[in-house]
């Protein structure tokens, strides 16, 4: 419905319809000549020439499509580069962490996703500004025959050159089929598009609540239910749980006997010293490395018992009774194999050490004492 | 019957005497840089001349390709300048000339045509019912023909049209042009694999005919344009074509340099992604010493360039950087076939010589000399092509 | 229309020259009429298709996917068949719409909101196979590079990744393409309409646009620009769908030529499509003097085009896999050929390549009947083509102990016809809410619309 009241106050402006395309053409070249600055064309599909006619600006959307596009190249080489190099690199199929050729594609698609969805928006909400409904045109015969088969010529009463009587004998002379004064609906005068509109800002309040509670009920509720929840609640069993099927109950097992464990040792001289003592010999060579070895892991596991230097003085305070010396006649005169089945069985009051020193250890370990004992008891030549 | 509303006023010229100097000079300076060469260093030499011979039937039969989408297509914006592609595509008629030397230095080409190394090499040995000289030679002489013969159907026909006004013949040359599709389709794929795949006999890609065309409908364009627009600057051609015209020569160009660097880069990253040593070795020849850089050289010499060059709407309707584009494209199309053929003569690094720059001396200067033969006596616009005025009217 | 044309005219886009209005009232029409009753049968058809296919995926969402074919060593089967076929289907919109566009074919005009809305719809069925293939769909926001508790990120070297880049970049930016062209359309039936909800939606869907040349200026570069873009987007999907197989290692599946001869074959297949759709709905709406004869005859002779680069594809393959020496190589297409899927092979060779030289001769061209099945064809040896490469490379490949011969179960096949449910049911409810030819477009080719040029 149109409101026809054509009080000066509310005229928006005066349009002309016309059936014959080709006097819009004269029409518009008049009237750019004539220096007006507040009117449009109306047609319901786009006229050839007119924007040019119209001496209408180059459309900046060609620009902002090249910036949109080039962001979004930028955004996708930051964000692969960032995530498969930076932050938590995968070395995939041998190839290196930036894989450049690999990433083209990703990075196409982003330059077009942004630049297309980017340049629409810009189009339709910074430069038409729409979403806007309430435009004077709207709703009048004049859009309305438009939109079917007629062309329109508009212009403004807010152009400085506009005179009521004047513009619509100018339509007269170039042959308008009719001629339309629109006036502003009063809902219209005060139309602002505004973007921190209250209505607006509370839609997108409602939408935001709307679909974070969505997404929380989603990711935290919802995927613990039946079937989402089927790969949470398998039929294997999880470490330590029960079992009915087994007669015991326990979900874990024992091994079967005679199972070994990996790197399992076997000491084949149990309770036999003697023949340890024949049979074991030292594999290790007196090279310095291995003298460091056996000094480290002796001051740390025998010298809190048998003292720095073997001699029995314990740091232990009594809490276990002193070790005989390593020194004595006795050790001395023990063969390599013999010290290595006290480390690995203990004696007497001693433990079994073969769990805190590996093999290679405990032989280093031996080459050590015997290092000490050379140096407690040595003869002169070794001075030289 | 002549239809009144169709003749259109074209004022014949001859092209201006200083051109065919020119291309003399280019010519007979190239040809004997040449000669020197193959004194000097015959099997370079070799490589040189394969990157031209290549080059020219890129542009030759890539017009004849041109010629046909418009016939196809229905286009009418090209139809002022077809003429201009027609005379191009007789560039297909100095090959034969061109492979005789080539021919002779088959050995330091092609190291399949050994066929003592042949019997050594199982790869080689079973494709050899294919890759031996004789059928290497039948192929070339069947692909020539059948390139001469479309050449003659469209140029004849067009040519005919020019007297007779007959509309009868546009269809003609349209069904010629439907049966040239897959012609040209087969014959360049071969002709492709051929000269320039079977260089490295051990590799293959399935993809490579779609390369070879893809650069050559960009070579041809080039052509095209520039002499388009020089042409009808200088007025040799009829009144009325203009920025509106140059624009989808722009779009083409535009267009195909994004196809062929799809294509390459097609090609590139699935060997390159695969990892396959049998066909990565290719790639990485192209990649060792100063090829490193020329192939890098590649991306922004065939595809950034140009990219920037025609992007902007009125940069595609400007005839100068049309132009300029166009020459552009053209040495793009050296550079591209330079990298698929000299890896094989010189894979430590690229060669550059004297050499290297007297061989474009010589094609540019045999192609300026035959347009400017070729065009004598010949309408340069196809006065009784019945879409003529409506090409003349073409608005975008 | 006689076989002797007369190049020298512009040919008529639409026939008969109709008057604008006429042409208003042509289109909008059979939105403001009741549904007839075969729509409803039509829509019914479609709708348990539908159905049928969302109790199949139902089932497969509860009991798992092993009620699907897919094993060893055929473990992608139909599903990405589908997925390849749909998203094919899909690239024959953008062409019609952006490609012709670029190349100023007016004969677009009519069938290119159609095409567009079918490349919609083709996407989002052929979305909905990546989705339901991973077993838990429900987890597909992995699939996005969004920060997650694990800490973990997508694989960016992996075409799967690629394909979800792809295929949304592609549904996004074909929804703005369409939406933007249907926003003059939506105004006009703004303009149009009588109802009072229509025309509150209209009004909102339009976003209140006035047919000013102001805006069109403005729209006619976005237009231009979003042209621009969509052609080389529609040329990436389908060429990220080929790298899905391209990059690996297998013969028959590793070849460089995958991605344009994926491309060929997605518009091949689509425009059959889109053909088949287009004879029906200008029988039903009487559109025949817009979607024109001429129209069709054109777009058959893209599918012969089309169909040949496929056979040149084709060709090209098996001589290579000859010329490799590789004896994996020259096996695969052996065995596709006469091996246990060779009934696959041979129906695919002959609806692709053999059928399809019929558009050579004018008299098909221009048949409605032997374009339609020739158009159905081509569909059939389309979807047996990725068929051929999926399955027969898969169920023979690099060690004879684990070869096996894959069939699909009767769950692949519910969801497969169920992918063809959607697809016709978005269509059909398409015809009737929205203008099936662009208004704007058309109008604006129609002899006398626009000014003479000076």
């Amino acid at each position: 419905m149109d409101n026809q009241m054509n009080t000066s106050e509310n005229l928006y402006g005066v349009g002309a319809l016309f059936k014959d395309p080709n006097k819009i053409v004269k029409v518009v070249e008049k009237l750019v000549e004539l220096g007006y600055k507040h009117w449009d064309v109306h047609s319901s599909y786009p006229l050839h020439g007119i924007p040019k006619r119209m001496r209408l600006k180059w459309s900046p959307l060609g620009y902002v499509a090249l910036i949109l596009g080039l962001t979004g190249t930028l955004t996708g080489l930051f964000l692969t580069w960032w995530t498969m190099s930076v932050d938590y690199p995968l070395t995939i199929g041998g190839k290196p962490w930036f894989s450049f050729p690999a990433f083209v594609p990703v990075l196409f698609e982003l330059t077009v996703l942004l630049a297309s969805v980017g340049t629409a928006i810009v189009m339709l909400f910074i430069i038409f500004k729409f979403p806007n409904n309430q435009h004077p045109l709207h709703d009048t015969e004049y859009m309305k025959k438009v939109s079917v088969d007629h062309f329109g010529v508009f212009i403004e009463a807010k152009d400085e050159l506009f005179e009521l009587e004047k513009v619509k004998s100018l339509f007269n002379d170039f042959g308008a089929d009719e001629i339309i004064e629109i006036a502003y609906d009063r809902n219209e005068v005060a139309f602002k598009p505004k973007v921190f509109d209250v209505k607006f800002i509370s839609f997108l309040v409602v939408i935001a609540i709307i679909t974070s509670s969505v997404a929380y009920l989603f990711n935290n509720k919802i995927l613990y239910f039946p079937p989402f929840d089927f790969m949470l609640n398998q039929f294997r069993l999880g470490p330590q749980e029960s079992s009915t099927f087994f007669a015991d109950g326990f979900g874990m097992r024992k091994p079967p006997a005679g199972t070994v464990a990996r790197n399992q040792e076997f000491y084949p001289f149990k309770n036999k010293p003697d023949e340890a003592g024949m049979k074991l010999v030292n594999p290790l060579l007196a090279t310095k490395e291995n003298l460091e070895l056996g000094r480290n892991k002796f001051n740390t596991f025998c010298s809190p018992c048998h003292g720095w230097r073997g001699e029995g003085d314990s740091r232990l305070n009594g809490q276990f009774p002193n070790p005989p010396s390593l020194h004595s006649e006795k050790v001395r005169n023990w063969t390599d194999g013999r010290i290595y089945h006290v480390i690995m069985e203990g004696q007497n009051v001693m433990p079994s050490y073969a769990s805190q020193l590996t093999e290679k250890e405990r032989w280093a370990v031996i080459l050590y004492i015997r290092s000490l004992q050379r140096a407690l008891n040595a003869k002169q030549e070794d001075i030289q | 019957m002549i239809q009144e509303n169709l003749v259109i006023n074209y004022q014949r010229k001859p092209l201006p005497e200083k051109l065919f100097k020119v291309g003399l000079l280019l010519l007979v300076v190239g040809f004997v840089g040449v000669v020197l060469a193959y004194i000097s260093n015959s099997a370079r030499a070799s490589f040189n001349l394969l990157v031209v011979f290549t080059w020219i039937a890129s542009i030759g039969v890539g017009s004849m390709f041109f010629i046909g989408i418009e016939y196809l297509t229905g286009a009418v914006w090209s139809v002022p300048f077809r003429r201009v592609a027609e005379i191009t595509a007789s560039f297909v008629l100095v090959l034969p000339i061109l492979a005789i030397p080539i021919l002779s230095s088959i050995h330091s080409l092609y190291h399949w045509s050994h066929t003592e190394a042949v019997q050594v090499d199982q790869i080689l040995k079973n494709k050899s019912a294919y890759l031996n000289q004789t059928f290497f030679i039948v192929r070339l002489i069947i692909t020539l023909l059948l390139w001469f013969l479309f050449y003659y159907l469209f140029t004849s026909i067009s040519r005919k049209q020019d007297k007779s006004f007959d509309q009868s013949l546009t269809k003609k040359n349209t069904i010629v042009s439907a049966v040239f599709m897959p012609v040209f389709a087969v014959t360049l794929t071969f002709f492709a694999i051929d000269w320039l795949m079977s260089l490295e006999p051990h590799w293959y890609s399935t993809i490579f005919g779609v390369y070879y065309f893809a650069g050559s409908f960009l070579a041809a364009l080039g052509v095209f344009t520039f002499v388009s627009i020089s042409l009808n600057e200088k007025g040799f051609l009829v009144d009325g074509l203009g920025s509106e015209h140059y624009y989808s020569m722009g779009a083409l160009i535009f267009a195909f340099t994004n196809f062929w660097a799809y294509i390459a880069f097609s090609q590139f990253m699935l060997i390159w992604y695969a990892n396959l040593p049998e066909e990565t070795f290719w790639f990485i020849n192209r990649g060792v010493g100063s090829w490193l850089y020329f192939s890098i050289g590649i991306i922004f010499v065939k595809f950034i360039v140009p990219y920037i060059l025609l992007l902007p709407q009125p940069a595609k309707m400007d005839p100068l950087r049309l132009k300029i584009a166009a020459l552009w494209v053209l040495f793009a199309h050296y550079y591209d076939l330079f990298w698929v053929v000299m890896p094989t003569y010189s894979n430590g690094g690229v060669p550059f010589g004297w050499m290297e720059l007297v061989f474009p001396v010589f094609a540019v200067g045999l192609l300026i000399v035959l347009f400017y033969i070729l065009s004598k006596n010949v309408n340069l616009v196809p006065i009784g092509d019945p879409k003529l005025k409506r090409g003349l009217e073409f608005h975008l | 229309m006689s076989s002797n044309i007369d190049y020298s005219i512009e040919p008529e886009v639409v026939e008969g020259q109709p008057k604008l209005n006429q042409i208003n009232e042509a289109i909008a029409k059979p939105l403001e009429t009741r549904p007839s009753w075969k729509y409803l049968v039509a829509l019914g058809i479609s709708s348990t298709m539908l159905l049928i296919g969302a109790v199949c995926l139902g089932f497969s969402f509860y009991y798992g996917i092993g009620l699907w074919g897919n094993n060893q060593p055929v473990g992608w089967a139909i599903p990405i068949v589908n997925f390849v076929f749909w998203v094919g289907i899909g690239h024959a919109g953008t062409l019609i719409s952006a490609i012709l566009f670029l190349f100023r074919q007016r004969w677009r005009t009519g069938i290119s909101r159609f095409a567009e809305a079918m490349t919609i719809f083709a996407v989002i069925t052929a979305g909905l196979f990546p989705l339901i293939h991973t077993g838990r769909p429900w987890l597909a926001g992995y699939l996005f590079p969004l920060p997650n508790q694990h800490r973990l990120w997508v694989n960016f070297t992996s075409p799967l990744i690629w394909d979800v880049f792809a295929v949304s970049t592609y549904l996004t930016v074909s929804f703005v393409f369409w939406y933007i062209g249907l926003i003059p359309d939506l105004a006009m039936l703004r303009d149009r309409t009588k109802s009072k909800i229509k025309k509150t939606i209209y009004s909102i869907f339009s976003l209140g646009w006035r047919h000013s040349n102001r805006h069109w200026h403005h729209y006619e570069m976005i237009y231009l620009i979003l042209a621009g873009f969509a052609t080389p987007l529609v040329l990436s999907v389908h060429t990220i769908v080929s790298f899905d197989f391209a990059v690996s290692i297998l013969p028959g599946w590793h070849t460089t030529i995958f991605p344009p001869y994926f491309v060929a074959g997605a518009v091949f297949s689509g425009f059959a499509m889109v053909q088949n759709v287009l004879i029906v709905v200008r029988k039903i709406f009487n559109l025949e003097h817009i979607i024109t004869l001429d129209t069709l005859e054109k777009m058959n002779k893209v599918m012969l085009a089309t169909g040949m680069m496929v056979g040149y594809a084709y060709g090209m393959e098996f001589f290579i896999a000859w010329y490799s020496g590789n004896p994996l190589e020259s096996f695969v297409f052996l065995n596709r050929a006469f091996g246990n899927y060779a009934w696959a092979y041979w129906i695919m060779v002959s609806c692709n390549v053999i059928f399809t030289q019929l558009f050579w001769f004018k008299k098909i061209r221009r048949n409605i009947v032997a374009m339609f099945i020739i158009g159905v064809l081509v569909n059939v040896g389309m979807w047996f083509e990725r068929f051929v490469i999926v399955v027969t490379t898969l169920s023979r490949d690099f060690l004879p102990s684990s070869w096996d011969y894959y069939k699909p179960t009767l769950v692949d096949i519910g969801i497969l016809l169920g992918s063809f449910g959607l697809f016709f049911t978005l269509v059909i409810l398409f015809i009737r809410s929205l203008p099936v030819v662009s208004i704007s477009e058309v109008k604006a080719v129609v002899k006398g619309s626009q000014p003479v040029h000076h």
